[in-house]
């Protein structure tokens, strides 16, 4: 039985870069992490031009982890050279993704690759604030951050002149309030300025007008938390771990039904089948496949079939899903698809920020009926009417929240249809106990 | 001869047909009402005196939404509207009619607020003895129009 | 001017400026795109999706209210892809929206309605319940309707963008989102009510409005609000001669759809229960109920033996800051021709003489500033008043300016009023130091030390910010009156371009009464009675002698009362004893004192006849205001047993043998246009309801005495007498709260 007080079983399949340090006792303090090759990338970029860097890292290939896979060199680009305003970088730590873990694994055991990471950023936008916005769950990870922040300031890695560089930057963490919304990074900022959590208009883009209407960059934690490795070793040494224009490596976070649910560093372009198979022990109980979510439950389902595909942003596109943000679902066999699709359309009923008119109330509609489906109640024109709402919400909206809700609810609509008939053919759900219920 | 014969067949035909009709009507109910010694009958979709609608809880069915006087081809209705209370409810929405008139001076009973009215509220009834001495008399109120409480909302 | 853009929306081609919408430009050759959270002026939002157009070489629909159109964009807003976009967006705003259009106040007019019709959606496949929340009252004057609240957030922007008071905030999350009040469950706010105006559904509802009517149901006529100053346009929704609703429907005008809580909830005093409906004539010492006829001859009669014993020094009229241009020009010219006395003046507020001879004596009568220079200026200089109470108006351009084109804002006061959150430069002088810095800055004498906070040198500051801006306009309150104008007059207009002058007086015809020559040395347009020339060609005009010795000013006049030199007293529109703190005895020496009001007010109380005049609602005529840009009255309904001052005026003059010929208050202003200088205004332009400037020119007398005029410091919930009769402005909490207190 795997021990799920800790999600790092470990795989030999797995290829560590950002979770060498895991291991370590009390890895997540400065001393641990200065004897292992910690702040050593920091000093190498302050021998570089603020150019360099971000050439460094376009050439790694590094894209985003946080969902929409950017570039993050060209991100960083964006950003104007000449201006009178002060920049900003945030690190997007509200992980709120249902499936995905892994910002909170890499903060809680190496936050020092993290705050490296962020410095650098802000050394290559020549930035002097960053911040950290952690989602209001994650608030135990405030005290480690806040630690090792103060670690950092006061062996010199924060701060005035940082590494007699004459270069300055300041961290402070931020709590969200516990919204997904804020997940989105013009969402972020608002919650960050004090303002309700509601995404903005883009453009302008953030690279532009930010944070306080400065120029800003926001990454994911995981995303900062390879740069340090990559000005260390070279962008090409990084892109060589990954498929060609998927640079490095990714922690996957695999749960659901699967015998042994965690985080694995895996590179990328990494074998969907192989992860489940081989590195999660494959499904539980025996049982068979019945549907993997990519990467986090705004990502389209994938069927028992399509799941030799490597797992990268180019090849999960061209079969039409997403690597989304690396959290790997598994449904075996015994799983009542329109209760998984209600489950989820649960959670973007709630969780959408309630601006803009499609998500709002599309999501509301489509767990109204959806429920309603699930309890007995369907019609035969439901299916038909959910997925037009859905496509009515996908594209249609201010941010990607009503994408996120719409393109599940697509796919599991158009691929596991004959769910939802049975469910109609029989007045009730096919997979759950009725027997139990009617006692 | 034959002519004389054809005559009497002809005509005793033409009697029989005739006969006929009258023995048949004479077996059909009366279509004669003896109005007024006797209440006149009324088809379903007749359309008389308004009458003005109460729900299944005696509250009246009228929004005062105003619309049967927008549809009105003759201008007859007159409304005015207030906001119901709780201690004070006249109907189930948040507005009622305060006063409700309808000037028969003027309708032409063409149905086009009962088509109009969104709740059902207002319907022809089967009144039509509404001839007055006074024109003044002829503007109905609301009092007037409503149907009385049911015996069950009673008190 | 940079080049202008060249785009083709559905085929057509299109010309705009840089920087332009593409939903504005849609507008311009006709092509409707729907919106609810778009609003001209108030900041983007891209919530309601309604506006999503196609435009070639983008992958998605866009949003047409936030994209900024470029060149060669080719747009379409026909395609099927489109239709059915907003219909699915209307479906999806129909889930949780009732469908109780019949008792919805918003049926009929509403824009969710409209865009369903136009758009479709009327069927929906939502078999789900609706969520439902109990309507909510946010004061006396606002109720919300969170199911029918489509969420367009127009009420949030335009409190926070445009009020500057940000009475509102989103609760809660996903469809359960709702606006929520500042202060609990309740409001704290103007209560301007701009809120429920700018509603595009029935969620935000009017206390004195809802459940009352329908919109198709009343008739509505343009007219000119009669509170403060600034002469909002309004639409009187009347039924059954009552008010029901005041909103600028068609928001044209100088007020686009701005009112405040006095325009959009004030006007309720019109239909009090305590009007006036009879005259009053005094029998045995009580106030008994009389005819006009019996009122009248009586006035008249007694007027006439007062004349005949004592002469026409022994008759004073006081005339009103808020009848019409019409009326004060005739109560003048009967006071001067028939009863033959210049003792006559009224409430000055502003001292609009003192700048009118400041401007003619620089040759600067084009100077003049209008309420649209004061929203397009680039820079603003406000002394003394507080426009957020006094002239809500004036406070919405100024912020309006330097929301939307970052005007610079410069203050100088000895309190510190609301718009200094968006002043650049805030000069906070000692108490009545107004004038005081009005001269230092003029350099005509030097500052005293303690004059403001930041000593000498913030006004030197101020002096040398105002130096490097352009075609600032000067806008003063009741603090700056005299020389001290003549003094601002003079340095602001050695301020680079063309800087614009406005004197900042308290009510709807203020400006008009002085205007109009309500005043004891000065004849309409502001010609001294000294100006021999001016005095024949009215005289030859009226046919009659006019008094060439000034008369008596309004101090004066309560003094010759008291001396027993004045006998009689005719009072239009006003109510001294409250306004100059009268105590009851100043009067008594009066052999009579005649009073036309609608209210019984403490003069009217104290009077041997009283008139009821007729409200603002219930006359024709032009009123100007304090900018001096004249607007047309419209009467929306009568009152019966009341006449209009003009009505009463003409059957004065009647009784006493003239013979006028004006047969309607047009007839008066087309001899105003004639007459009086700086009203050439053209007629048509009146009519269609514009606000039409004027010019005036002339050199009156300097004024007597500091006393004379002064601001009465109405708040946003006060007005005068007229306030007093309104119960929509007594029944909020916030008119409670002092002067001067800022939301």
């Amino acid at each position: 039985m795997a021990d799920y007080r800790n999600p790092m079983l470990g795989s030999p399949l797995e290829v560590k870069v950002l979770t060498r340090r895991f291991d370590l006792a009390n890895s997540a303090s400065i001393a641990v992490y200065v004897a292992h090759e910690g702040y050593q990338a920091l000093k190498k970029a302050f021998g570089m031009k603020p150019d360099e860097v971000i050439n460094e890292v376009k050439k790694s290939n590094l894209r985003g982890r946080g969902g929409a896979g950017f570039n993050a060199g060209m991100k960083w680009s964006f950003v104007p050279g000449q201006t009178t305003k002060p920049k900003y970088v945030v690190s997007n730590a509200d992980e709120s993704e249902p499936g995905t873990c892994k910002d909170r694994v890499l903060m809680e055991y190496d936050p020092h690759q993290l705050i490296e990471g962020i410095v650098i950023a802000g050394y290559a936008i020549q930035s002097h604030q960053g911040y950290i916005y952690i989602r209001g769950e994650y608030r135990y990870l405030m005290d480690i951050l806040d630690r090792a922040i103060e670690e950092a300031y006061a062996q010199g890695y924060l701060g005035k002149n940082i590494l007699g560089s004459g270069f300055d930057f300041d961290l402070a963490t931020h709590t969200g309030a516990g919204a997904y919304e804020c997940g989105e990074e013009t969402a972020l900022l608002n919650s960050l300025e004090g303002l309700r959590g509601y995404p903005r208009v883009k453009p302008p883009f953030p690279a532009l007008i930010g944070l306080y209407g400065c120029p800003t960059i926001i990454n994911n934690v995981e995303t900062l938390s390879n740069v340090p490795h990559i000005i260390s070793h070279g962008g090409d040494w990084y892109a060589k771990l990954g498929t060609p224009n998927n640079g490095g490596t990714r922690l996957f976070c695999l749960s659901g039904h699967i015998e042994r649910p965690g985080i694995y560093e895996l590179p990328m372009g990494f074998p969907l089948r192989q992860m489940i198979e081989d590195v999660g022990g494959g499904v539980w109980h025996g049982k068979k496949l019945k549907c993997v979510i990519p990467g986090g439950s705004s990502c389209p389902v994938l069927t028992a079939d399509e799941i030799d595909v490597p797992m990268d942003f180019d090849s999960l596109a061209r079969i039409g899903s997403m690597l989304g943000s690396g959290g790997v679902v598994i449904l075996d066999e015994d799983t009542c698809m329109v209760k998984a699709a209600w489950r989820i359309m649960k959670f973007y009923a709630h969780e959408s920020c309630g601006w803009c008119v499609p998500c709002r109330e599309g999501t509301h509609w489509l767990k109204t009926l959806l429920e309603r489906f699930h309890s007995d109640g369907g019609m035969p024109d439901d299916p038909d009417t959910a997925l037009d709402v859905s496509y009515n919400i996908l594209g249609k909206t201010l941010c990607p929240l009503g994408d996120a809700a719409a393109m599940p609810m697509i796919s599991i609509l158009k691929k596991f249809r004959h769910e939802f008939e049975e469910h109609l053919k029989l007045g009730s759900c096919p997979y759950e106990k009725r027997a139990v219920n009617v006692a | 001869m034959g002519n004389i014969l054809k005559e009497i067949t002809n005509s005793a035909t033409a009697l029989a047909k005739g006969f006929s009709i009258t023995f048949k009507t004479m077996l059909r109910p009366t279509v004669t009402e003896n109005y007024p010694h006797q209440p006149p009958t009324f088809e379903d979709r007749y359309r008389g005196l308004h009458v003005l609608r109460r729900d299944e809880n005696g509250l009246e069915k009228c929004v005062a939404c105003f619309l049967c006087a927008a549809a009105c081809p003759s201008n007859c209705i007159y409304i005015e509207a207030a906001e119901n209370t709780a201690a004070h409810r006249i109907s189930a929405a948040e507005r009622y009619a305060k006063v409700y008139n309808i000037d028969y001076n003027r309708c032409i009973f063409c149905g086009y607020c009962v088509e109009a009215c969104p709740c059902d509220a207002i319907t022809h009834g089967h009144g039509f003895e509404i001839s007055a001495y006074d024109t003044n008399a002829l503007i109905y109120r609301k009092e007037q129009l409503l149907e009385p409480l049911p015996a069950s909302a009673k008190k | 001017m940079a080049e202008p853009i060249k785009l083709s929306i559905d085929g057509k081609p299109v010309t705009v400026p840089p920087g332009t919408l593409l939903i504005e430009a849609a507008k311009q050759v006709g092509i409707e795109v729907p919106s609810f959270c778009y609003y001209p002026g108030l900041s983007l939002q891209g919530a309601c999706r309604m506006c999503l157009v196609a435009i070639e070489k983008m992958p998605k629909l866009q949003t047409a209210c936030t994209t900024v159109v470029t060149n060669g964009m080719v747009v379409h807003t026909d395609t099927p892809e489109v239709a059915n976009t907003r219909k699915s967006m209307l479906e999806f705003l129909l889930t949780n929206h009732p469908l109780d259009c019949p008792v919805c106040d918003k049926g009929g007019e509403c824009e969710l309605q409209d865009a369903v019709f136009r758009y479709g959606a009327a069927e929906t496949r939502f078999l789900e319940g609706k969520l439902h929340e109990e309507e909510k009252k946010f004061s006396n004057l606002v109720y919300y309707d969170r199911p029918r609240c489509i969420l367009c957030f127009r009420c949030i922007r335009v409190c926070d963008e445009g009020m500057d008071v940000n009475a509102y905030g989103i609760g809660f999350r996903a469809a359960h989102s709702e606006i929520i009040p500042n202060r609990g469950e309740q409001l704290e706010c103007e209560e301007c009510g701009m809120c429920i105006d700018i509603c595009p559904v029935g969620a935000l509802t009017s206390g004195t409005y809802r459940y009352k009517t329908r919109p198709w149901e009343v008739t509505y006529t343009g007219t000119i609000c009669n509170h403060c100053g600034d002469g909002c346009r309004t639409t009187l929704s009347v039924r059954n001669n009552v008010v029901i609703r005041a909103n600028n429907r068609d928001h044209s005008g100088l007020n686009g759809e701005f009112l405040c809580v006095k325009g959009r909830f004030g006007w309720d005093f019109v239909n009090s229960e305590r009007r006036l409906k009879s005259p009053l004539l005094r029998k045995n010492g009580k106030q008994e109920e009389a005819s006009w006829e019996e009122a009248l001859t009586f006035t008249v009669e007694r007027l006439k033996t007062i004349l005949a014993e004592h002469g026409p020094g022994a008759v004073a009229v006081i005339g009103s800051n808020r009848t019409t241009n019409e009326e004060d020009y005739l109560l003048q010219r009967f006071a001067r021709t028939v009863l033959g006395t210049n003792d006559i003046d009224h409430h000055r507020t502003a001292d609009f003489s003192s700048l009118v001879r400041a401007l003619t004596e620089a040759g600067a009568t084009d100077r003049y500033a209008t309420i649209e220079d004061i929203s397009a200026a680039k820079s603003l200089l406000l002394i003394g008043n507080d426009p957020t109470h006094q002239h809500p108006l004036i406070a919405y351009q100024i912020r309006q300016a330097v929301r939307q084109h970052g005007a610079r804002l410069y203050i100088v006061n000895s309190r510190e009023i609301k718009l200094r959150r968006q002043s650049s430069q805030y000069l906070q002088v000692k108490p009545q130091g107004e004038a005081e810095a009005v001269r230092a800055l003029a350099g005509q004498a030097p500052a005293a030390q303690d004059l403001c906070a930041g000593g000498t040198g913030a006004l030197t500051a101020l002096a040398d910010a105002l130096k490097k801006e352009s075609d600032t306009v000067i806008l003063f309150g009741d603090e700056i009156q005299g020389q001290t104008v003549n003094d601002l007059v003079t340095c602001g207009l050695t301020l680079p371009g063309k800087t614009r002058f406005v004197a900042l007086g308290d009510y709807a015809n203020s400006r008009g009464a002085a205007d109009m020559g309500l005043l004891p040395d000065t004849l309409p347009g502001y010609q001294p009675l000294s100006n021999e020339k001016a005095r024949e060609r009215m005289e030859s005009a009226w046919a009659a002698k006019i008094p060439a010795a000034p008369g008596r000013n309004i101090r004066s006049i309560f003094e010759g009362i008291r001396a027993g030199e004045i006998k009689a007293l005719l009072v239009f529109g006003a109510n001294p004893v409250k306004t100059f703190g009268l105590d009851n005895a100043a009067l008594t020496g009066l052999q009579l004192l005649f009073v036309a009001e609608l209210f019984r007010t403490e003069t009217a109380e104290l009077a041997n006849v009283v008139v009821p005049a007729a409200s603002f609602a219930e006359k024709s005529g032009t009123v100007t205001n304090t900018c001096g840009e004249v607007q047309a009255l419209k009467r929306t309904m009568r009152q019966a047993g009341t006449r209009s001052d003009l009505e009463i005026l003409l059957a004065l003059a009647r009784l006493f043998g003239q013979r006028w010929t004006y047969q309607s208050p047009e007839d008066v202003l087309r001899e105003i246009i004639a007459l009086v200088p700086g009203y050439d205004i053209p007629l048509p332009s009146l009519l269609v309801g514009r606000a039409v400037p004027t010019h005036p020119e002339g050199r009156p007398p300097a004024l007597e005495r500091p006393d004379l005029v002064f601001s009465s410091r109405d708040s946003l919930f006060t007005s005068g007498t007229l306030s007093r009769y309104s119960w929509a402005l007594n029944s909020v909490d916030e008119a409670k709260k002092p002067y001067g207190h800022a939301f």
